[in-house]
């Protein structure tokens, strides 16, 4: 029995050994492989079904009953530390992988998808919009054949009247014209609807012109403010709030009077010249100033065609070129480019 | 209206510099367009006295003079007739350079050496006057600079005048608004004359046959005059404002215009049958020759001023060739005159003549200043052209006109400005004005504005003068409180601005077309006769045909952009517009406007790259984008027809598109002849979409639906069939035959050639089975996927495709 129990003595210290000392060669192992096929081997080698470890395992069963778990916990502790070791080896093989692999000419163009561009008119068009939509201004559409009554009558400018001289106007028939201006929407607007009204009107105006610096077509934007109690104050407050959103809070500007038979006061607003900075250029005539739109009280007798009473309501009116605008803002200067659809153009913006 | 600074100055005193005043002048509402300096390019130009003139030993036409400069004696070559010893002439010395941009040098004509240039008035670009030499006051001493001497340095102010302001149409009308801006005093020119017998009723009559047309005619004569050219100072203001000089009688006349305001005519006395003046409407057919020698043939709107016997002069627009002052005219009657605006405007329109008369009357000139006017005129002539004013003047002015009276509310005023002035203030801008203002109440003041002011007829005109003088930049800047609309934004707009976005993304760039076109566009397409594309709206009045109907398509505009982009190179585009099309209802009526996509590629769809080789765009591409779009704007119950009714498509590439069973647009490509006859070489794809037909639809909001609870099975449908048939009707038959089961049924393989037939192709779907209840088991899905194998076989007689 001693004996027995002598020899069991030894053959617990030589697993413990033989334990250890795996444990050793397959640290130092793991520690080294670098890729990750071998890797699987070793795992199989060692704690695969018939793998090293598991086989030592296996012999547990030849111990005493007392020394089983003595020899397990160390079996225990070597195969998760082995099993620990293995992850570790899987990370570092995996990341160090990568670096081998080929390095991507990253200045080869990449593959853009297909972009379009939107014409620098309907941009600033929305850009406008936008602005007077926060500001509650309501958009709304209608026809570019337009009839006298709408585009003149209505609006103060009766037939053979001087200022009709200032629009050179498209006649359909005697009472039909293309509309020259935005200004026919105030009164179809007016004529629909009880005050208060706040509406911006953008679209296409015609008159006929045509050189350097006109294009018998354009586009303009007309905007309609009527309730009680609007002042002029308001009309410089709203058009100030524009100005500085579209062209920047340091834009200088001014109002100045003018005439439109449709308003009065009218106004016409000028900002300081964005190409000289005022000094004086070109495209400013020399004077610093740029004219940008049109605007004023509306005139009494505008709300007596749409039965509106001009001692109940006050409000006003304006209307600006869009064109104007977008050449400002992005430093055009031929008019023409904007109808031609040349690509080199329109894919500028 | 273009005038002289230095004229201004002569009624009003102005302290600021130029460019202050003409900023001043802008604030006010006469907006300065343009500036220009005149004289400061005389700086060189001095005075010289001719000491000798000798003609030229070698060249008959020139003159060897010798003149003093002050400094020395040189000798200067000329041509001009009129130098001779003694006189004091302009000379511009070597180094000067003149206001043509010309630089005066030393050197020698014909042989002799010519030191420095004699100058005429219009190489000094004082007038344009160039019969000879400038002949200076001879009191002025060799030497002494021109411009200083002369007072030429000036400045000529460009002034943008608005309709409403025909007072400011004349110098002493600015000076009155400078005087009123700046409480300087106002000067107005004096009118003192000397009258002689005989009285003028002796001489002559005015008899007044509309009084309508012609509220008020005045009538002066003056006898003896002798007619030369002006003074230089006269042609000069005449010249910086814009109007050649005649001679002494006619200038003065419009002298008197521009410093007035109020037109004249002078007419040969003589020359007047019966010498007497009859007012009334031209007859019918009535032709008359005005004074530029154009005959024209009048109609009864037409006002006419007459003698005894004939029209002399278009009232208010133009005299007449057979009364003018000519060289020997001796006797001038002068008019003077209101007439009525509307009559002038329709008759000056009628005739196709503007003049400076005509734009005044138009306007409304000062109906007091007539007689002011007239004497002022008298009293010119007579200075410069002697004679003999005759006693009295006639003054026909059955019924005088009169200003209104117009009650200002204080209070009013300042709430509708938004300002807080106070009434003594405002009675003193009007005042400033030459408006009478009596006091009512605490609250009101009656207002009577001068004649001048046609415009200021009710409160809100005088507001407006309270603003002006007030400056609009004192005026408070507030911000409105706007109450939200019940209403959005016009779901016209809204739809085409989110097209436009939606192309954008698809990778096409938008273009904006004219809205006219040329009618012959129709026959470019081979739009039938009877097709409401041929229902143009014609403009009466177009610049070109090219641009004479508004379009009815805008089809012509695309193709416009594809020959622009052609004729520099690029040939492969993709570009798209959203706008409307015009269908006449008749001339009377408004036409119907329809807003429309139109997408065009042409080209290249797909550029070479370094991954991938290039493809040209083919029919697939453009129904793509029909496809893709739909979808985006929630329409994905759309279907695809072929179309064989639009002329300008190939036949068997076009198709209508279907929304809901109704045809919203077109696909299709151009046909080889509507190609040939818009001389384009290269295949175009098109896609038109009406936006009205979609716009309900796109506005309806999207319903969510739930995901499918149960598994799907997908079964490929593979078949071989004749080439004519087309997959839509596989795809319905599958649909039809598999009821609701059928999620979907896709085509996604499409082959021909090969071990097929060339009349047949195999087409490959991929059929998604699904029930909303419950999970298909295997052997239903099979069963219904061979009914619908069978189904396909026998409607279209395709056969199943061998693996
Ligand atoms: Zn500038």
């Amino acid at each position: 029995m001693s004996m027995d129990s002598r020899a069991d003595q030894s053959d617990v210290h030589a697993l413990q050994e033989q334990i250890l000392e795996l444990e050793k060669r397959a640290l130092d192992e793991l520690n080294s492989v670098r890729d990750l096929s071998r890797l699987e081997d070793l795992r199989i080698a060692y704690l695969g079904k018939k793998g090293l470890l598991t086989s030592i395992m296996k012999q547990l069963g030849n111990l005493a009953p007392e020394e089983r778990p003595i020899v397990g916990r160390v079996a225990n502790r070597v195969k998760s530390s082995l099993l620990e070791a293995l992850e570790k080896a899987k990370e570092r093989i995996s990341s160090a992988e990568e670096p081998e692999l080929e390095a991507l000419d990253v200045t080869l163009p990449g593959r853009e998808p297909p972009r379009g561009h939107l014409h620098p008119i309907t941009q600033v068009q929305g850009e406008i919009c936008k602005i007077f939509g926060r500001m509650g201004f309501r958009v709304v559409d209608g026809p570019d054949v337009e009839l006298d009554y709408y585009n003149f009558e209505a609006l103060n400018i009766p037939k053979d009247h001087p200022a009709r001289d200032m629009q050179d106007t498209f006649y359909i028939s005697e009472n039909i014209v293309l509309r020259t201006h935005t200004s026919p929407m105030e009164v179809r607007v007016m004529e629909k609807q009880t005050p208060p009204v706040s509406i911006i009107a953008p679209g296409k105006v015609y008159r006929r012109d045509s050189d350097v610096s006109h294009t018998p077509m354009f586009h303009q934007v007309e905007g309609l403010l009527v309730d009680k109690g609007v002042t002029f104050g308001d009309l410089k407050g709203t058009l100030t709030s524009f100005v500085h959103q579209m062209f920047g809070r340091e834009t200088g500007m001014r109002f100045r009077p003018s005439f439109f038979p449709f308003t009065e006061p009218s106004v016409e607003l000028d900002i300081r010249c964005v190409i000289c900075g005022g000094t004086g250029c070109r495209t400013c005539s020399f004077t610093g100033w740029i004219e940008i739109l049109g605007a004023g009280m509306t005139d009494p007798e505008v709300y007596r065609f749409v039965g509106y009473d001009p001692e109940i309501y006050s409000g006003f009116a304006f209307g600006m070129g869009i064109e104007r605008v977008t050449m400002l803002k992005h430093g055009i200067d031929d008019i023409q480019l904007f109808f031609k659809n040349d690509m080199r153009f329109s894919m500028q913006f | 209206m273009r005038v002289s600074l230095n004229w201004l100055k002569e009624y009003v005193q102005i302290d600021v510099e130029p460019r202050a005043l003409a900023d001043g002048l802008t604030m006010a509402g006469l907006e300065v367009e343009a500036m220009e300096r005149l004289g400061h390019a005389l700086d060189k130009v001095v005075a010289a006295r001719i000491v000798s003139v000798e003609r030229h030993s070698r060249a008959d036409k020139l003159f060897v003079c010798h003149v003093d400069t002050g400094e020395r004696e040189v000798q200067v070559i000329s041509s001009a007739p009129n130098l001779a010893p003694g006189a004091v002439v302009p000379i511009a010395l070597p180094g000067t350079r003149l206001p043509d941009g010309r630089v005066v040098k030393e050197t020698k004509m014909v042989g002799e050496p010519s030191v420095g240039m004699l100058l005429a008035e219009d190489e000094m670009g004082l007038t344009d006057d160039h019969s000879g030499i400038m002949i200076l006051p001879s009191v002025l001493a060799p030497g002494t600079p021109v411009a200083s001497a002369l007072n030429l340095k000036d400045w000529a102010l460009d002034i943008a005048l608005t309709p409403n302001r025909p007072d400011c149409a004349s110098v002493l009308g600015i000076a009155r608004e400078i005087s009123a801006v700046t409480g300087q005093r106002l000067n107005k020119p004096e009118i003192k004359i000397e009258e002689s017998t005989p009285p003028i009723e002796t001489l002559t009559s005015v008899t007044i046959e509309d009084p309508l047309g012609c509220p008020r005619y005045a009538a002066g004569m003056i006898m003896g005059v002798e007619l030369k050219p002006s003074p230089f100072w006269m042609r000069y203001r005449l010249h910086v404002s814009g109007i050649r000089s005649i001679n002494n009688i006619v200038d003065v006349t419009n002298y008197v215009l521009l410093e007035l305001g109020q037109p004249l005519h002078a007419f040969d006395y003589d020359r007047l049958k019966e010498n007497r003046i009859v007012v009334r409407r031209a007859k019918r057919g009535e032709r008359f020759t005005t004074l530029d020698g154009k005959t024209h043939t009048l109609s009864t709107n037409i006002l006419m001023i007459c003698d005894g016997k004939r029209p002399v002069a278009l009232a208010g627009i133009m005299g007449g060739l057979n009364s003018e002052i000519f060289a020997g005219s001796k006797n001038v009657l002068i008019e003077s005159a209101y007439f009525d605006p509307l009559t002038v405007r329709k008759g000056a329109k009628e005739l196709g003549i503007s003049t400076e008369a005509s734009y005044r009357f138009e306007r409304g000139v000062d109906f007091d200043g007539v007689i002011r006017a007239l004497q002022r005129a008298l009293m010119l002539i007579s200075k410069l052209a002697g004679g003999k004013i005759a006693k009295g003047y006639i003054d026909e002015y059955p019924r005088p006109l009169e200003t209104p009276s117009i009650d200002l509310r204080i209070d009013r005023t300042n709430r509708f400005l938004g300002t807080s002035i106070s009434r003594e203030k405002i009675a003193g801008f009007l005042q400033a004005l030459e408006m009478q203002t009596g006091e009512l109440e605490e609250n009101l003041l009656r207002v009577k504005p001068p004649s001048f002011r046609v415009d200021l007829t009710r409160e809100i005109d005088l507001i407006e003068e309270v603003a002006r003088l007030e400056g609009y930049e004192k005026i408070p800047v507030t911000y409105p409180a706007i109450k939200p609309s019940e209403e959005g934004d016009a779901p016209e707009i809204s739809v085409a601005e989110r097209i436009a976005e939606i192309m954008v993304g698809f990778g096409f760039t938008e273009v904006i077309s004219y809205s006219f076109i040329s009618p012959t566009s129709a026959d470019m397409l081979g739009v039938e006769k009877q097709s409401e594309l041929r229902s143009f709206v014609k403009l009466l009045n177009p610049l070109s045909t090219e641009q004479s109907v508004m379009r009815t398509s805008l089809i012509p505009g695309l193709l416009a952009s594809v020959k622009t982009n052609f004729s520099y190179g690029e040939r492969s585009l993709k570009i798209f517009e959203v706008g409307k099309v015009f269908i006449s209802q008749g001339a009377e009526k408004l036409p119907v406007e329809k807003r429309f996509l139109t997408a065009l590629v042409t080209g290249l769809y797909e550029h070479k790259s370094w991954y991938g080789g290039e493809r040209f765009a083919d029919f697939y591409d453009i129904k793509g984008v029909a496809e893709g779009l739909l979808k985006a704007f929630g329409l994905d119950n759309f279907f695809f027809r072929a179309d064989e009714t639009t002329p300008w498509y190939r036949p068997g590439a076009c198709s209508s598109i279907y929304v809901e069973g109704k045809v919203v647009g077109t696909v299709g490509q151009l046909s080889s002849l509507t190609l040939k006859r818009l001389e384009i070489d290269q295949d175009v794809f098109i896609l038109e979409i009406d936006l009205a037909s979609i716009l309900d639809k796109a506005r309806y909001a999207r319903r969510f639906k739930p995901f499918a609870k149960f598994p799907g099975v997908v079964r490929d449908l593979s078949v071989v069939v004749g080439r004519d048939i087309q997959s839509a009707r596989i795809e319905d038959i599958i649909k039809a035959e598999g009821g609701e089961l059928v999620e979907s049924a896709k085509l996604f393989d499409l082959y021909a050639g090969g071990k097929i037939s060339s009349s047949e192709k195999a087409l490959t779907f991929r059929i998604c089975y699904r029930s909303r209840e419950r999970t298909l088991d295997g052997r239903e899905v099979n069963k219904l996927h061979e009914a619908i194998i069978n189904k396909v076989c026998q409607q279209t007689g395709a056969r199943l495709r061998e693996a």
